[in-house]
C-alpha cells in the first residue's frame, strides 16, 4: 500500500521530484570534487573526475524518471487490460452487471439532474449565498408583496447591504419593429438597484441605476439578457439606443447584461428588464401585490435576528396601513400577513416549492435502487470469484501479492461501474425527458435539464463509490483463500463455499429489506394518487378545451366583452362543438378572487362581514363543464346584461350561511358589508354542488357565482374560455385559432389545455412521484428477484451431492423442492422483518406528501409482504424444481 | 527497466541488497556516502558507475524498504539521507536467507564430488 501511495504522490509531485534529483546529483558531484581537491587536484580536474566516476548523468536521470512514472502507469494499463479481458470472456456476467448498474446509476443521474437544476445550482451573481427572499404569506396569495412594503424594508441598511424589488418574470408582448404576428418575451420589472445589489455587470452599454427608477412612467428604458440579444435580435451590434416595444410600451435599449444571467427565477428566464416605475397603474398602492422583495443580508446578522426584525417591520407597516380597519373582515385579512426570510441563493422557483420535497424523496428512493443494484453486482462478483478461485490461487503461487490481486479485482469493478455509468447516462437522458413530461408546460418553459459539470461529477462519483461498495467485499473474499487448497480442489465450488454463501445470503436479505422500503413507498404514493383521482372535482366534462385570450393593452372591458361574444358565437357554430362558456378565475387556473358579504338572515354574518370566493362566469358555465345544479337555474344570455343582480351559490356556501336549509333560491346576499343587514341586494337563483376550482386537495370554500359583468367583478381579470365538444383538442385548437385570427389577428390565444390536463397539471407532483416510485419499486423487485434466484441456484448447485444422496435414500422430490422454497422464503421473511420497520421510519418522511392514507397503512404493509413472498417463491421456483429432479447418479458424478 | 552496470555485470537484486546492508551497517546515509562505502567494501572488484545508485534508491524507496529525508551533511550541505525501514530490515533477512541457500547450492556444484 505504501508503494502505491508513494507512486501516487509521485504522479503529482513530478516537478518537485525532478528538482530534488538535480540537487541530489549536484551534491554528490560537489562532495566527490571536494574530496578530490583535498587530494591535490585543481578545481576543474576534480569536477571532471567526479563526473566521470558518476557516469552518464542524463542517462541516469532518464532511467530515474522512467522508474518514477512507469510502474504506476504500467501496472494501471496492465490491470485495465486484464480487467477488460476478464469482462470480455464472460459476456453474460458483464451484461448483467453493467445493466444493473446502468439502471441504478441512470436513475440517480436523472433525478439528480433535476435536484441540481432546481435546488443546488447557485445564481450566477456575486456571493449568491447572501441573498434572501422576503416572502409574504397570508391574504392575497403567497410570495409577492407591494411596492410600499418594499420601500419599508429598503430603509433597513442595518440588516441588509441592499434590498431590491422585482416583478415576476412574465410573458408580455414583444415587438422589435417588424412583427407580423403577436410575439412574446419575458419581462422582469425591477428596482433601480437590481443589478447593483446582485452584482451583475453589463456585457454592453450600461445597467440601471437608482436614477433610472425615480418617477412613475418616466423611464422608458430596457436592458436585454445576453441570450435574448443573441437569439432573438441576432446580436445586433447597433442595439444600444434602439427602440423596442415591450408590453406595448416603446422602450430604448441602454444595455445588455452579462452572458449567463437570466434573472433570479430558476424556471422562468427573464429576457428584458424594465424599471419598476414603468409598471401600469398606481404602483404605490399598498393593495397592489406584484413584486418580490429580495435582499442581500449583512453576513454578521444571524438568521433568527433577521426574522425577528422582519416580523417587527411587517407589523409596524401593517398597523400603519390597515390599523383603522382592524374590525372589518378585510382588516383582519390584511393584518394577518407575515414575512418569512427565505434563502434565495439558488434562485426563486415556484416549481421548487411544489416539487422540492417530492424530488428529495425520489432522490432517496433512487439511492436505495442503486444500493440494491450494487448488492446484485456484488453477488455476481462473488459467484464469479468462486469460479475463478483456481486462477487466483495460481497467480498467488506465481508470486503475486494480495494487494496486487485485490487492486486488479477492484479495477475490474471500476471498469464495470464506468461502463454502467456510460450506459446509465443514456438512460438518464431518457429518464429526465420522461420526468419533464409530468411538469406542467408552464413550469418547464425555459427549464432545460442538461448534464452540466456538477451532474457529470456526481455520476462519476457514485460510480466510483458503487465500485468500491460492490467490489471490495468480493475482492477481499476472493483473495482470502488458501492457494494450496484451492489448487488441489481444482476450483470446485466447495472451497470457501459456506462463507461465500453466507455473504451472498446476507446480500439478498439486504436487497429484500431495501426493496420492501421502496415497494411500500411506491404503494403508498400510488394509493394516495388513486385517492386524489377518486375525488370528484365537481364537474364531469373532461374533454373541454380551455384557453385564455391575450388582448392588446388599449382594449377596454367592453371591447373584450364584445369580442368574447362574437368569438363565442363563431365557436359555437363550429361542427362538433356542443357548448361554450367562460369563467374568471375559472377552473384550475390559479389565482382567486374574494369579496366581503353580508347575508341577511344568516347568523354567520350577523356581527361582521365574511370573505367569500367569487367566480365571474358566462351563460351555460355549469353545463359546459358538466355540472348539474342541485336546485334553481344557471345564468343565460339575458342575465349578462340584466340590471337585477343574481347569483348562484355552492353547497359550501349553503352549509356556512344557511345550515339546515335545502334550497337557498330566493334568498339574498349583499356585497355592501359595512352594515349588518347589507345594502344593494343580489338574489340567489341557483345552488351548485361544490366544484374544486383550486385543486383536488383544496376543499371548496363558500363561493358566489356571478354573471361576469356584475359590479363586484368591476376589477375583473380576463376569463378562461371553455369549449365543450366531441372533437379531440388536437383538431379543435387549430380551428379556434383560425376563427380567432379571422375576427382580429391582434388577439392571441394562450395556455391551450383541456380541462383534464388542467386537473392533471394541478397534481403533477403526485403523479410524478407515484409513477416514478412505482418504476423504482418495480426495478427493486426485479433486482431482488435476480438476487434470490442467483443465491438459490448457487445453493442447489453447491449441495447437488447432498441432495442426490437424500433422493437416493428415498426423500420425496416434493420434500426436496420445499426445502429450497422454504429456504428462499426464509430469506424473504428476514428481509421483511428488517424492511417493514425501515419503511415505517421512511413513511414518516413522506407522510406530508400522502393524501388520504397513513404511512403505516396496514393493508399496504400486508400487500407488500404478499408481493415480496410471491416474488421470492417465483424466483426460487426454478432452483427448487432443479433440486427435485436431481438424479442420484448425476450427483455422484458431480462429486 | 534493468539496472545496468558498465564493468561487472551485477546479478539482479545484488545492488539492492548491498545498499540495504550498507544502510543497516552505517545508519542513515546520503547517496554519495553510500557510493563511497560500497566502493570501499567491494575493494575494486565492482566498478560501478556511481550514478546507477540513484534509480536503485528510488526503486527501494518505492517498495517501502528505505525512506528518505533532506538533512545537512558534515560539510553543512543540503543532502538527501536514506535510511532503512522496518520492511527493509525484514527484506534483508529474507534476502540473506535466499543468498545463503543459493551460495550453499552453488557450492555443492562447485565442490569436487566425493
Amino acid at each position: 500500500m505504501r508503494t502505491l501511495w508513494s507512486r501516487f504522490r509521485a504522479l503529482f509531485s513530478a516537478a518537485r521530484s525532478e528538482r530534488e534529483l538535480n540537487e541530489e546529483v549536484e551534491t554528490h558531484l560537489a562532495m566527490r570534487a571536494a574530496e578530490l581537491r583535498a587530494q591535490g587536484l585543481d578545481a576543474a580536474a576534480a569536477r571532471a573526475a567526479a563526473r566521470r566516476e558518476f557516469g552518464g548523468i542524463d542517462q541516469m536521470k532518464e532511467e530515474y524518471r522512467d522508474r518514477r512514472a512507469i510502474p504506476w502507469i504500467e501496472s494501471l494499463t496492465r490491470d485495465l487490460r486484464h480487467g477488460l479481458r476478464g469482462l470480455r470472456h464472460n459476456p453474460a456476467f458483464t451484461a448483467a452487471a453493467v445493466l444493473s448498474l446502468a439502471l441504478g446509476i441512470g436513475a440517480n443521474t436523472a433525478i439528480f439532474s433535476f435536484v441540481n437544476a432546481l435546488m443546488l445550482h447557485m445564481l450566477p451573481v456575486e456571493e449568491p449565498e447572501q441573498l434572501v427572499n422576503l416572502y409574504r404569506t397570508g391574504g392575497w396569495g403567497k410570495g409577492y408583496a407591494s411596492y410600499p412594503l418594499y420601500l419599508e424594508f429598503r430603509k433597513r441598511s442595518d440588516l441588509f447591504s441592499g434590498v431590491l424589488a422585482r416583478s415576476g418574470s412574465h410573458e408580455v408582448r414583444f415587438d422589435a419593429g417588424h412583427a407580423t404576428r403577436v410575439d412574446y418575451a419575458r419581462q422582469e420589472m425591477v428596482s433601480g438597484n437590481y443589478f447593483e445589489v446582485l452584482g451583475v455587470k453589463p456585457a454592453m452599454g450600461r445597467l440601471f441605476t437608482e436614477d433610472d427608477n425615480r418617477t412613475p412612467h418616466a423611464h422608458p428604458l430596457a436592458i436585454l439578457s445576453y441570450d435574448f440579444w443573441r437569439t432573438r435580435l441576432g446580436m445586433d451590434p447597433g442595439i444600444l439606443g434602439r427602440v423596442l416595444h415591450v408590453d406595448e410600451q416603446p422602450l430604448t435599449v441602454i444595455g445588455v447584461a452579462a452572458p449567463g444571467f437570466h434573472g433570479v427565477e430558476v424556471e422562468n428566464r427573464a429576457d428584458v428588464w424594465v424599471p419598476a416605475m414603468m409598471a401600469r397603474g398606481d404602483i404605490m398602492q399598498p393593495g397592489m401585490h406584484w413584486i418580490w422583495i429580495m435582499a442581500r443580508r449583512r453576513p454578521e446578522i444571524p438568521r433568527s435576528r433577521m426574522q425577528a426584525a422582519a416580523n417587527t417591520i411587517m407589523q409596524q407597516y401593517l398597523t400603519s396601513v390597515y390599523g383603522r380597519q382592524r374590525n372589518t373582515a378585510f382588516g383582519k385579512w390584511a393584518l394577518d400577513q407575515k414575512i418569512e426570510v427565505h434563502d434565495a441563493g439558488v434562485g426563486l422557483s415556484t416549481l421548487r416549492d411544489a416539487f422540492g420535497k417530492p424530488l428529495t424523496i425520489l432522490m432517496a428512493a433512487v439511492g436505495l435502487v442503486l444500493l440494491i443494484a450494487c448488492a446484485n453486482v456484488a453477488n455476481l462478483l462473488i459467484a464469479r470469484g468462486a469460479a475463478r478461485s483456481r486462477e487466483i490461487a495460481m497467480r498467488f503461487s506465481l508470486g503475486a501479492t494480495r494487494a496486487r490481486l485485490m487492486r486488479q479485482l477492484l479495477m475490474e469493478s471500476l471498469l464495470l461501474a464506468l461502463l454502467g455509468s456510460a450506459l446509465g447516462l443514456a438512460f438518464a437522458a431518457w429518464g429526465a425527458r420522461y420526468l419533464l413530461l409530468f411538469l406542467p408546460a408552464a413550469a418547464g418553459d425555459a427549464f432545460t435539464i442538461t448534464p452540466d459539470a456538477t451532474v457529470l461529477a456526481f455520476t462519476l462519483g457514485i460510480s466510483v463509490l458503487s465500485a468500491i461498495l460492490f467490489g471490495l467485499a468480493p475482492a477481499v473474499r476472493a483473495t482470502a483463500l488458501d492457494p494450496a487448497a484451492a489448487l488441489k480442489d481444482g476450483g470446485s465450488q466447495q472451497t470457501g463455499g459456506a462463507a461465500r454463501a453466507g455473504i451472498r445470503r446476507t446480500l439478498v436479505v439486504v436487497q429484500v429489506a431495501l426493496s420492501v422500503v421502496l415497494v411500500v413507498t411506491a404503494a403508498l404514493f400510488a394509493r394516495s394518487l388513486a385517492g386524489l383521482r377518486a375525488i370528484h372535482p365537481g364537474f364531469t366534462a373532461r374533454n373541454v378545451a380551455t384557453f385564455d385570450l391575450d388582448f392588446p393593452r388599449a382594449w377596454k372591458r367592453a371591447d373584450k366583452a364584445r369580442h368574447r361574444e362574437l368569438l363565442g358565437a363563431r365557436i359555437a357554430a363550429l361542427p362538433g362543438v356542443t357548448s361554450f362558456s367562460y369563467g374568471a378565475p375559472g377552473p384550475y387556473r390559479g389565482g382567486s378572487w374574494s369579496a366581503g358579504i353580508r347575508v341577511p338572515g344568516s347568523a354567520r354574518t350577523a356581527r361582521e362581514g365574511v370573505e367569500v370566493d367569487i367566480q365571474g362566469v358566462g351563460p351555460a358555465y355549469f353545463r359546459t363543464i358538466g355540472t348539474r345544479l342541485v336546485t334553481g337555474r344557471e345564468f343565460d344570455q339575458g342575465d349578462m346584461r340584466a340590471t337585477r343582480k343574481i347569483a348562484v351559490v355552492n353547497a359550501a356556501f349553503l352549509r356556512e350561511f344557511f345550515p339546515g336549509l335545502r334550497d337557498p333560491t330566493g334568498r339574498i346576499l349583499s356585497f355592501d358589508d359595512a352594515k349588518p343587514e347589507g345594502g344593494d341586494p343580489t338574489y340567489i337563483v341557483g345552488l351548485a354542488p361544490d366544484i374544486l376550482h383550486e385543486g383536488l386537495k383544496t376543499a371548496a370554500k363558500a363561493t358566489v357565482y356571478l354573471p361576469l359583468g356584475h359590479d363586484v367583478t368591476e376589477t375583473e381579470f380576463d376569463p378562461t374560455l371553455l369549449v365543450q365538444s366531441q372533437l379531440p383538442s388536437r383538431t379543435l385548437f387549430p380551428e379556434i385559432r383560425r376563427v380567432l385570427s379571422q375576427i382580429d389577428p391582434e388577439v392571441a390565444l394562450t395556455d391551450p389545455r383541456t380541462l383534464s390536463e388542467r386537473v392533471d397539471d394541478s397534481i403533477f407532483a403526485e403523479r410524478a412521484v407515484a409513477a416514478l416510485s412505482e418504476f423504482f419499486g418495480g426495478l427493486a423487485l426485479m433486482l431482488a428477484a435476480i438476487g434470490i434466484y442467483g443465491v438459490m441456484a448457487y445453493g442447489v448447485a453447491r449441495r447437488t451431492a447432498e441432495i442426490g444422496l437424500r433422493i437416493a435414500l428415498g426423500a420425496a422430490p416434493a420434500r426436496i423442492a420445499w426445502l429450497v422454497l422454504g429456504d428462499g422464503l426464509l430469506l424473504i421473511a428476514i428481509g421483511l422483518s428488517i424492511g417493514l420497520p425501515l419503511s415505517l421510519a421512511a413513511g414518516r418522511v413522506s407522510a406530508s406528501l400522502l393524501y388520504g392514507i397513513q404511512p403505516d397503512d396496514p393493508l399496504t404493509l400486508v400487500l407488500t409482504a404478499i408481493v415480496l413472498m410471491a416474488i421470492g417463491v417465483s424466483a426460487a421456483f426454478l432452483p427448487a424444481r432443479r433440486a427435485a429432479t436431481i438424479a442420484p447418479i448425476e450427483a455422484l458424478r458431480h462429486e | 527497466m534493468s539496472t545496468r552496470s558498465s564493468k561487472t555485470d551485477l546479478l539482479q537484486g545484488t545492488l539492492d541488497l548491498m545498499v540495504l546492508r550498507t544502510l543497516e551497517a552505517m545508519g542513515p546515509q546520503h547517496g554519495f556516502g553510500l557510493a563511497q562505502r560500497i566502493g570501499q567494501i567491494s575493494a575494486g572488484m565492482l566498478d560501478l558507475n556511481q550514478g546507477t545508485l540513484y534509480p536503485a534508491l528510488l526503486r527501494l524507496e518505492q517498495r517501502g524498504w528505505i525512506a528518505s529525508r533532506w538533512g545537512a551533511s558534515d560539510a553543512n550541505r543540503r543532502a538527501r539521507f536514506y535510511e532503512l525501514t522496518k520492511a527493509g530490515r525484514k527484506q534483508i533477512a529474507r534476502e540473506q536467507d535466499d543468498w545463503a541457500r543459493t551460495v550453499a547450492l552453488m557450492q555443492r556444484f562447485l565442490r569436487p564430488v566425493e
